[in-house]
């Protein structure tokens, strides 16, 4: 089954003039790829994300996650689908400084509410030493280093075992250890869980383990 | 506590003092809708006391038909012209005949809370030479008391002292000054039909209303009766008072069926206090209302300073799947918290505040402190008032944070 399927997406910029960023974009991605977006900055490919997010909805063009068409749905209903099937991780952390390391991970899960608070406490903690940064939950947010937070953003979007991973330069703030980590992480995931994982990257290296490439140049695919 | 109160818990509490200040201007607000209302409350219902000091709620007595009836019917032919000049009403009794049989009636009607029969007369009181013209009331002393508690206006000697002797009176302030008598004084009362008698004077009363002490005398029933040589079921007035002096009106009608007397509530004729107690509280509640509505403006600054704050921690929440109902619902969260911390605190400044006025001192007339009253239903007002006021102005930000999209600000 195709995880994500896209089709003749079209975008435009209209301020501060037209600006036709994507053209004419399809591709379809398998359950469980591991999949690079790269290319020249500028490119459209942080743009192609946000689309495949469903957090921007002002295309041209359709696009569909397992199986399940998302243009059209409203704001609610995107809300909803994002919080259960698509975890994403912003190139800059974007945790919530008002609270615990803890309380961001589990926030995205005590939304969706399927399970207890004990048990996505459990798995919070779970992933946290997954990433090595156990010992950090009782710490505010604010309060640990560029590289810790990067790694509680990526918890938090695997927080609900979503089928795609979405990063924006996942890795960007990363030191070669800890991007080494997470790639591991990502990599073990899309072959043991079937979860798909799309990330932009400037990293050739990263760009280059990866199961499959699209490359954007001037909006259009390579 | 859910997810969406345990945000809202976490941003509110991350800017105490930013709290502090939302929750002060509701608690100002809320504290003086109280104030102001208690203590407008209290002025009218001491303009009541001293207006009801002397007035009963309902006056029972013999009064002349309206208009005259016509003496002769209008005659038929058309060469007749029928002319009556000067018609009057002649007067075939005076005063109430029976009032003992009139007062068992009212025993039974529910709504009364006491009456007192009086007889009411002019009479001049002399001493010496100094003659002043007076009314004089002929009263049952035990009854006028628990209707007009007019033994508490007594400065001088003893209501009940009336009772015990028959040539007794008790002179409003003004009027002893007036015609040169103290306590212990005798004096002479005439009446219109040329009688005079000695009486004793045994006390004064000063009740603040000027007119009344400097014009009025009072007498036992028995006295009066004697004086102006009646049967001894006779009397001029029954006043009547009710458990609530609002539904007079009500109680007057039901009363009117039962005597051919005329029944007059007290809003009869005196509409002016009517609309001067209402007067005060349309600018008390004027004025209450404005105070919230600008603490009002505070509450919906502050949210809105809030939502542009927070404005990448909405779209971060958004972007992890909270909808526009969740940001309403966290936002609208944190004004309500503010609006009851603030209120339950107000409603509390409120009161410390009443009390305050209340023990300042304020010796016009028969008063020595403000007057204020303690109503549940003014601090019942005010919290939900306060609420009200503060859910609304919550909402107009939150719901502007609701709309927000997530990629305009996390694209950066």
């Amino acid at each position: 089954m195709n995880s994500l399927s896209v089709s003749q997406i079209n975008k435009h910029f209209h301020e501060p003039v037209d600006f036709h960023v994507l053209k004419d974009i399809s591709f379809e991605v398998d359950k469980g790829d591991f999949v690079a977006i790269v290319g020249k900055s500028g490119s459209g490919k942080s743009t192609l994300l946000y689309l495949l997010s469903t957090m921007d909805t002002e295309y041209e063009g359709s696009i569909s996650i397992n199986g399940k068409q998302i243009t059209g749905l409203n704001q609610n209903q995107l809300a909803a689908f994002r919080n259960e099937h698509i975890g994403f991780v912003f190139q800059f952390h974007f945790l919530l400084p008002e609270f615990t390391v803890l309380d961001n991970v589990m926030l995205p899960a005590l939304k969706l509410g399927k399970k207890s608070k004990e048990e996505i406490a459990e798995k919070a903690l779970e992933l946290l030493s997954l990433l090595d940064i156990q010992e950090l939950e009782h710490k505010s947010a604010a309060k640990i280093s560029g590289g810790q937070q990067q790694r509680v953003a990526i918890a938090r979007a695997l927080i609900n075992s979503p089928s795609i991973i979405m990063g924006d330069e996942p890795t960007g703030n990363l030191d070669s250890k800890n991007t080494q980590i997470v790639f591991d992480i990502f990599r073990q995931l899309a072959q043991e869980e079937g979860q798909t994982i799309i990330a932009v990257t400037h990293d050739d290296e990263f760009a280059s383990n990866c199961d499959k490439i699209i490359e954007l140049a001037d909006g259009r695919l390579i | 506590m859910n997810t969406n109160q345990k945000i809202a818990r976490t941003l509110l509490t991350s800017r105490l003092r930013q709290l502090m200040v939302a929750v002060l201007s509701v608690t100002f607000g809320i504290s003086m809708y109280v104030a102001m209302n208690s203590f407008m409350a209290g002025v009218n219902e001491e303009q009541t006391e001293i207006v009801f000091s002397s007035m009963s709620h309902i006056k029972i007595y013999n009064d002349l038909p309206g208009d005259a009836k016509p003496i002769l019917p209008d005659s038929e032919e058309e060469n007749t012209v029928l002319m009556v000049n000067n018609t009057r009403n002649i007067r075939y009794t005076e005063g109430i005949k029976n009032v003992e049989a009139l007062k068992q009636e009212l025993a039974k009607v529910e709504e009364v809370s006491g009456f007192t029969a009086q007889l009411n007369q002019n009479i001049f009181v002399r001493n010496g030479v100094t003659q002043k013209s007076a009314t004089l009331s002929g009263i049952e002393t035990a009854n006028e008391d628990q209707l007009f508690e007019t033994s508490t206006y007594i400065i001088e000697g003893d209501l009940f002292e009336l009772e015990r002797r028959s040539n007794g009176i008790i002179l409003g302030s003004g009027l002893a000054q007036l015609v040169g008598v103290n306590t212990g004084d005798n004096l002479t009362v005439s009446t219109s039909e040329g009688v005079s008698k000695a009486f004793k004077v045994v006390g004064l009363i000063e009740t603040g209303a000027i007119n009344v002490d400097r014009s009025k005398a009072w007498v036992s029933m028995q006295a009066a009766r004697q004086l102006f040589s009646k049967n001894r079921s006779y009397a001029t007035e029954l006043m009547v008072n009710v458990k609530d002096y609002n539904e007079a009106q009500e109680v007057a009608t039901q009363l009117s069926r039962l005597t051919p007397y005329k029944v007059e509530p007290w809003q009869e004729g005196n509409s002016q206090l009517d609309s001067s107690s209402l007067l005060r509280d349309i600018i008390a509640i004027a004025v209450s209302l404005t105070i919230m509505i600008v603490a009002g403006f505070g509450i919906y600054n502050i949210m809105n300073m809030t939502v542009n704050e927070k404005i990448k921690e909405i779209a971060i929440l958004k972007a992890m799947g909270f909808n526009g109902k969740d940001v309403v619902e966290i936002f609208l969260t944190q004004s309500v918290v503010i609006g009851m911390m603030g209120g339950l605190i107000g409603l509390v400044m409120g009161n410390i505040i009443m009390r305050i006025i209340d023990n300042i001192p304020f010796e016009v007339g028969t008063m020595t402190t403000l007057p204020v009253v303690y109503r549940p239903y003014d601090y019942i007002m005010a919290f939900a008032f306060g609420i009200i006021i503060t859910f609304l102005a919550g909402y107009l930000p939150a719901k502007k944070a609701s709309k927000l999209d997530p990629v305009e600000i996390l694209r950066g």
